[in-house]
């Protein structure tokens, strides 16, 4: 579904992504780890189009996303929960999930999307008419998640939901991510510094470190491996 | 009449005179806070953009809307087919200069474009303004309707010995403006063009992840800013003399206007326009007329002082 191969590209011109090679397959969820500043946001940043690839091939269902603009690429089904949950604070909760909505898939199922999304996250119903800016953290991230679900996505894109929550809440949303994962099978890909979680549900993954990637595979594989034990397993 | 009605007299009329005045300031301020406000770009070409409405609504009203429709109408029907002229205009200058020192482009840099902005604002208010001295001259002209030179007379009920005029051409006018403001309010508020508008403002990353395209958005909010300027300058030039450096005076109301509504907020500025058309109208009672505009500053000093995030505007949003 999405295949990225030997991506480069960075913010000026030195490069933060060396020669990365990412695919997710339809039906997977795909987590990328690693340390902060490995590269991760700009991996999904590149992805959705706001920092230009150098040399590399990006792809989303066969489609070049090289000659697709960034604000088309929501349109095709990519949905990026962006990290720093980033929601619109001067929206209400409702408006913010109508701008989720903005994808032609996104209005036409809204009414489905809308009901569900707030039986996973019964808060945003019960704030509906508040200012985005006015929610605590993980209301606002719940918020990001539910915006990003109401575009009726064919992958869902999520940039460290964990981000400056506290772990409690942390919890929470990965519960959450679980089970929307099991009750719609939606293809997911995860980066995450929480490696633990981040890799016990994976199908596949994938560990970054000073923007390569170091290690790859399935779930077992990963846990087994020394490296990712010692160094982010606290084993 | 005692002395006491005399006074009463000449402080309804000020205040009624400073209500219309208000209504179409107000209006041109919600044409800045689309751009300024909301868009956070600065424009100090607005007034000018204003100027050129006025003239397009006086062009198509000498050429043909005053034979078609008379005298009455024809003013209104005029500066209605401004409208998209002036949206046009505005669509084309962002698509051939605003956008290059504007989104995108600039976020990163330091001040946010606002140097540039400055600059070519600056610079295309010159070109403006002195281009329409060389084709139009400095002659002041008006949208001729007899409704200026007429007025309405209402009787206050407690005292029929009292008299408060409306200029009628002022008074529809000032209707029609609260009647757009009242479109513009709802289409920001409900449409889903407003709303994606009001997002693109608030988080462009995020709304490019949105699939909103950011710079379309920042050209229809420039555009439609333009035209509900252009629009309060049309109605203002049925019963305001103008020439083409009538832009000067206005852009530092509508600035005032914007900055006391509220930055950031749509209808926070339009209060901002109304502050300013009466304390305008009201201060010919105690000052002399050369300084009605001196008494505006007074007042936007003292916000700035006591309440600096604007009458309407909030402190600060979490975020």
């Amino acid at each position: 579904m999405l295949k990225v191969e030997n991506l480069y590209a960075g913010y000026t011109d030195v490069p933060v992504l060396h020669d990365v090679s990412v695919s997710v397959e339809a039906g997977q969820f795909v987590s990328i780890v690693g340390p902060n500043g490995a590269g991760k946001s700009t991996l999904f940043k590149t992805i959705s189009g706001t920092v230009a690839p150098m040399s590399g091939v990006i792809s989303f269902e066969g489609i070049d996303l090289r000659t697709v603009t960034p604000p088309k690429r929501p349109h095709l089904g990519i949905a990026h929960v962006p990290e720093g949950r980033q929601v619109f604070p001067s929206l209400t909760v409702m408006e913010n999930l109508e701008m989720g909505a903005f994808t032609e898939a996104g209005q036409k199922n809204w009414q489905t999307n809308i009901g569900q999304i707030f039986e996973w996250f019964p808060r945003l119903d019960e704030r509906r008419q508040q200012l985005a800016g006015t929610l605590s953290g993980g209301e606002q991230q719940m918020l990001a998640i539910g915006r990003g679900l109401a575009s009726s996505p064919k992958l869902l894109m999520l940039d460290e939901p964990s981000m400056g929550l506290a772990p409690a809440v942390a919890d929470f949303i990965f519960d959450k991510l679980i089970e929307i994962r099991r009750e719609t099978g939606l293809t997911i890909l995860l980066v995450e510094q929480r490696v633990a979680e981040a890799l016990e549900f994976a199908d596949h993954g994938y560990v970054l470190e000073t923007g390569r990637v170091v290690l790859e595979g399935d779930h077992g594989t990963l846990n087994a491996d020394d490296r990712v034990r010692q160094a982010y397993l606290g084993m | 009449m005692t002395e006491f009605q005399i006074l009463t007299e000449s402080i309804l009329n000020a205040l009624v005179a400073g209500l219309l005045m208000g209504a179409i300031y107000g209006l041109m301020c919600v044409g800045l806070a689309m751009i300024f406000g909301i868009m956070k770009v600065i424009n100090f070409a607005q007034g000018d953009f204003m100027m050129m409405g006025m003239f397009v609504a006086l062009f198509f009203f000498s050429t043909f809307t005053q034979q078609l429709v008379g005298d009455f109408v024809g003013p209104y029907i005029a500066v209605t087919l401004a409208a998209p002229i002036m949206f046009a205009v505005g669509y084309l200058v962002h698509m051939a200069l605003i956008s290059r020192v504007t989104g995108s482009r600039t976020a990163k840099l330091d001040g946010e474009g606002h140097y540039a902005q400055l600059i070519l604002t600056l610079g295309l208010s010159l070109i403006l303004q002195n281009g329409a001295m060389m084709l139009l001259g400095p002659y002041m002209v008006t949208i001729a309707t007899p409704l200026s030179s007429s007025a309405w007379m209402i009787t206050p009920i407690w005292d029929d010995m009292l008299l408060i005029f409306i200029n009628k051409a002022r008074g529809v006018a000032a209707v029609i403006s609260v009647l757009v403001i009242i479109a513009i309010g709802l289409m920001i508020t409900r449409s889903r063009l407003g709303k994606s508008l009001r997002a693109a403002a608030d988080n462009p990353e995020a709304s490019t992840y949105m699939g909103i395209d950011v710079n379309n958005a920042h050209r229809i909010a420039f555009a439609l800013g333009i035209a509900i300027t252009a629009v309060a300058g049309g109605l203002l030039a049925t019963n305001y003399p103008f020439q083409p450096f009538v832009g000067l005076e206005f852009v530092i109301i509508m600035y005032a206007g914007v900055v006391l509504g509220g930055i950031g907020s749509i209808i926070g500025p339009f209060w901002g326009g109304m502050t300013i058309g009466i304390i305008q109208q009201m201060s010919t009672l105690v000052l002399p007329f050369q300084l009605q505009n001196s008494a505006i500053f007074v007042l936007f000093l003292l916000v700035v002082i006591l309440r600096p995030q604007g009458l309407f505007g909030r402190v600060s949003e979490r975020t």
